[in-house]
């Protein structure tokens, strides 16, 4: 999971290695992952989200595509 | 009887006041337990992806974290600068989200992988200012935990 500061560079980075471009999410949408899943962290309460809330919070931001679905077997193994 | 909640809360409060993982000896004084049942709190909460665990350098030493997401328990290329203290993240998004889980303001020093044109941003109440950057992941979700070092 890393950045880049353009399209072009993230296809660079892939075909240098030889590997499928995936898809890509703005630093808006990556904000909305980061406090949706971590600002309660440091609470006695905070847990992992179960896959169907995953689910929901990935469409909810813009993220269809099956590759963030954490239960999707489209991919085989990575 | 410690919780394993009273354990993970020890973890990260610790992660928080200092900027480093604390070690099982160090857990067990925060929390009054004896290593051994901070070394099975940290397994199961491993077992419920909360932590991830590496081996102590010989058979018979503790555990260490690896990971307690968003934060890194090595340094890495995701600096995370919050009131002052410095912390590392496991990747781009769990950079993002230490500054989410220490309150929302702080600073992320990381790199484009491909350029190595570095990356400042200043984490405000509203988020990161106005960015073309973007964040891209080889590893489909289905399988962020096979292999949580690489993803």
């Amino acid at each position: 999971m890393l950045f880049f500061r353009s399209e072009e560079e993230v296809r660079g980075w892939c075909r240098d290695r030889g590997l499928p471009r995936r898809p890509t999410a703005s630093m808006d949408q990556l904000w909305e992952l980061a406090t949706t899943w971590y600002a309660s962290r440091l609470e006695p309460e905070s847990r992992r989200p179960a896959p169907d809330e995953i689910r929901r919070l990935f469409h909810r931001i813009g993220l269809t595509d099956p590759f963030w679905d954490p239960q999707s077997d489209e991919f085989g193994h990575a | 009887m410690i919780s394993d909640v009273d354990v993970k809360v020890a973890v990260y409060r610790h992660i928080a006041e200092s900027g480093r993982v604390p070690t099982a000896a160090e857990c067990a004084e925060r929390v009054g337990a004896p290593v051994a049942d901070i070394v099975a709190a940290w397994e199961r909460l491993q077992s419920n992806r909360l932590l991830l665990l590496a081996a102590g350098p010989s058979g018979e030493d503790a555990p260490w974290i690896r990971m307690a997401p968003p934060f890194s328990g090595v340094p890495t290329q995701h600096a995370v600068e919050v009131r002052g203290t410095e912390y590392f993240a496991n990747c781009a998004w769990d950079a993002l989200g230490v500054v989410a889980a220490l309150g929302g303001e702080g600073v992320v020093r990381s790199r484009c992988e491909r350029s190595r044109v570095p990356l400042e941003l200043e984490c405000g109440p509203d988020g990161p200012p106005p960015s073309d950057w973007l964040f891209h992941c080889h590893v489909p979700a289905a399988h962020w935990w096979d292999d949580l070092v690489f993803t």
